[in-house]
């Protein structure tokens, strides 16, 4: 007589190592609000507290996103990280500021004259930011796309610098003021005690619209869809009959755009403008472009979304001194966990 | 790849910091050359300054600088029977907006390695000295800082770090001295004034430089003291785009007041902004010195919005003109005459009474030698001076304590009152 078999499952500890895989980006990426969330109803009873983190880091995640989407467009589709994009960044916050100035507009304007600044301001930041980063790629990464792949990052490198130092002429060393146009941090309304900033629905209303736009336009519009199958192969997509070279520079006018977008609303939002704030806008806005999966448009905004996030709770909860170092370590989990990105798909190189 | 590129930006940063660092502003140039030339009237002598001439401290260190010129120039460019030239060095870049190490280090080693070094004025920055002490000690340089207020660069006191001030001068000559008070007679001050406002509970940030994060520590001891309760005493990074959660956290905990321990060109700025936005208009905003400057308080150069200034309040070593002895007075009455400003910024009579304090010094001196000079400065006693009458103690620090508290008026310091806070 045989023995029964019994059906062997897995040993132990590759059940635990399938469950780490399975449940582990999860669990990382609420390991913080689930935390405070507890802290909060034991300590105060509500979680307003944690509702106004989540409502400041959705506000300044959404400035993050618009500029991760500009890296991650440029990634998408030729492969290149676009140092300079922070930069581009910057000089959206500088052009849209000069306006203001120019247009005279101040704390005490009248709401309508404030409105039609504003909306001159975004068209004008965007198209500045846009044409320039189309300039930069024509200039600096054209003539390189044969080259070694280091070629054209070292030029990113050196674009980023010599916009750095163009911004550093142009408003000097130091953090300058911007008009407080729409009252930032005034107090709109309160949601079960959670409080609405002009600042928030600022960033909200301007970014989402955007988003939609954009996204739009890459699925659906023939534009877009040449964008998509450049990304894909850009050989085919040549031999199909689409220009390629037109279709790069639509990406970087694309990306530069909402960099420029970007710029006003972080001026608006901060209402402090500096010739740094591309460098470190620009490295969290990467960071946020590679946890959502660089090359993804829907993983841009979702990182940029995280990052907000995990700023303002850590801002917080911690504090400034460790965001940083808490933000990057959250990017090494995930990448641990999941190596292409929270949304991430294969790209050219990947195979 | 991001580290590579960060690696990069230091390196450039460092290049351009030397480069900035090596142009100096030379005055009243002697003929002779190099190395201090002994004649039979005396010898060539430098004084070399050091101090932060682009960002936000400019237009307090274009009045130290100016200060010092008129000094040397109403002695004549001279010191006893020894001929003086000033050397105006920048240990700031435009890209920094402050002070970097490396520019400081290399002004540092530019006086340490000039024979003709007699005394070095600065730095401006207590982390500056802290980077400059070590090279100027080693040479035997003399070092009188119109500016520096963090403790630990003279004493071990109650908010140094272990193993102050000993580190700074590795072959145990004391070589550094300074004229302002240090912060423990600065934290007393912000505390005073503070509790005589009506704070109750205050939240505190400080921007972990030297002096900052030191500051703090004063700060929270003097709290104590006094019966003032704080809230926190976070450390910020200083390349946040905001510190607005931060700030929501102090209103959470009750905070009425803010004050920040720290310089303008670390988010100074903007932490006043989120705070005021979210402690309201009735909180009391409060920095020390290293905010006292027309790039934190001047809506139009970058500083504080307008609205703000009502409820700001700094304190700094610097008294108004009519709160100085009569000496005191006829320098802004003759620097006014000289550069043409109605106003003189406050530490004008700073970079004054270094220059004169380093050509007394010199002359006391006789020989003009460092050690000699050095030696002269610290047996400084009852110096009738246009800051009042004070000695150099045997750590370096003077003996003055008053502290002057400023409001902001249409973006411009005005003084209030004169607070004599004793420490301890």
């Amino acid at each position: 007589m045989e023995a029964a078999s019994i059906p062997a499952g897995p040993p132990a500890s590759q059940r635990v190592k399938q469950l780490i895989g399975t449940y582990g980006l999860t669990a990382v990426l609420l390991i913080m609000p689930v935390w405070f969330a507890i802290q909060d109803l034991t300590d105060e009873g509500n979680l307003v507290r944690l509702g106004e983190n989540l409502v400041a880091g959705l506000s300044n995640g959404a400035i993050w996103a618009l500029v991760a989407i500009g890296y991650t467009l440029v990634y998408g589709i030729v492969e290149l990280i676009n140092f300079a994009h922070g930069e581009i960044f910057m000089i959206g916050s500088f052009i849209s500021a000069s306006l203001i100035v120019t247009l005279g507009l101040t704390v005490d304007s009248a709401a309508v004259p404030v409105f039609f600044g504003l909306l001159a301001a975004l068209l004008l930041a965007m198209i500045g930011s846009g044409t320039l980063n189309v300039l930069i790629e024509r200039v600096a990464y054209r003539p390189l796309r044969s080259a070694p792949k280091l070629a054209p990052l070292i030029t990113a490198v050196g674009m980023s610098f010599i916009l750095q130092n163009v911004g550093l002429l142009w408003k000097g060393g130091n953090q300058q003021g911007v008009p407080d146009l729409l009252n930032a941090q005034n107090t709109l309304f309160t949601v079960f005690g959670v409080t609405i900033e002009n600042a928030d629905v600022l960033s909200v209303v301007v970014t989402i619209p955007l988003l939609i736009v954009m996204t739009s336009f890459i699925n659906r519009s023939r534009l877009g869809k040449a964008m998509r199958a450049t990304a894909q192969d850009p050989e085919a997509a040549r031999l199909m009959g689409i220009n390629v070279d037109t279709t790069i520079s639509l990406t970087f006018l694309l990306g530069g755009m909402l960099a420029g977008a970007a710029g006003l609303i972080y001026a608006m939002y901060q209402t402090t403008i500096w010739f740094f704030q591309g460098f470190t806008g620009g490295l969290i806005a990467f960071t946020a472009a590679v946890m959502g999966g660089i090359g993804n448009l829907r993983g841009a905004v979702l990182g940029g979304l995280i990052i907000g996030f995990i700023q303002q709770m850590s801002d917080n909860r911690i504090g400034t001194e460790w965001t940083p170092a808490i933000v990057f370590g959250y990017l090494v989990l995930i990448m641990v966990f999941k190596p292409s990105g929270l949304l991430g798909e294969q790209t050219r190189d990947a195979g | 790849m991001r580290s590579k590129y960060m690696a990069a930006t230091s390196c450039l940063l460092a290049a351009l910091a030397l480069g900035v660092a090596a142009c100096g502003d030379e005055e009243e140039p002697t003929p002779g050359g190099e190395g201090n030339e002994q004649t039979a009237e005396g010898k060539d002598l430098t004084i070399y300054s050091s101090l932060p001439l682009q960002g936000a401290s400019r237009v307090q260190t274009e009045a130290l600088v100016n200060g010092a010129k008129l000094a040397l120039e109403q002695a004549g460019g001279k010191a006893g029977p020894h001929r003086v030239k000033y050397e105006s060095l920048d240990d700031s870049t435009a890209q920094a907006g402050s002070w970097t190490p490396e520019a400081e280090s290399a002004n540092a080693l530019k006086a340490a390695q000039d024979e003709a070094t007699a005394v070095y004025i600065g730095a401006f920055n207590s982390g500056a000295s802290k980077v400059s002490i070590p090279i100027l000690s080693e040479a035997g340089v003399p070092q009188i800082s119109p500016a520096n207020t963090y403790v630990g660069l003279t004493t071990n006191d109650p908010g140094s770090e272990p193993g102050e001030p000993d580190k700074y001068y590795p072959t145990g000559d004391r070589t550094f001295a300074r004229i302002v008070p240090k912060d423990t007679i600065q934290a007393a001050a912000l505390v005073t004034l503070m509790k005589t406002d009506g704070c109750t509970k205050v939240a505190m940030t400080n921007d972990k430089e030297v002096y900052g994060a030191g500051l703090a520590r004063v700060i929270e001891l003097s709290a104590k003291e006094q019966g003032l309760e704080l809230t926190s005493n976070d450390a910020i990074d200083k390349n946040a785009s905001n510190y607005r959660s931060l700030a929501q956290k102090a209103k959470a905990a009750g905070a009425d007041c803010f004050v920040y321990s720290g310089i303008t060109a670390n988010n100074a700025v903007q932490q006043f902004k989120d705070f005021a936005a979210a402690l309201g208009s009735d909180a009391g905003l409060y920095g020390p010195d290293g905010v006292a400057e027309t790039g934190f308080v001047s809506e139009k150069d970058g500083g504080i919005p307008a609205s703000l200034n009502p409820q700001v309040k700094v304190t700094v070593a610097t008294l108004s003109p009519d709160q100085y002895p009569p000496e005191g007075q006829e320098f802004f009455k003759q620097f006014t005459e000289k550069y043409g400003v109605d106003n003189p910024d406050p530490y004008a009579i700073y970079g004054y009474e270094a220059m004169k304090l380093a050509l007394d010094a010199i002359e006391r001196s006789g020989t003009g030698e460092k050690a000699d000079i050095k030696k002269a400065i610290f047996e400084t006693k009852d110096r009738a001076s246009v800051l009042g009458t004070y000695s150099i103690d045997e750590n370096g620090d003077t003996t003055l304590t008053d502290y002057g508290a400023y409001s902001v008026k249409d973006g411009e310091l005005t003084f209030d009152q004169t607070i004599k806070a004793q420490a301890g």
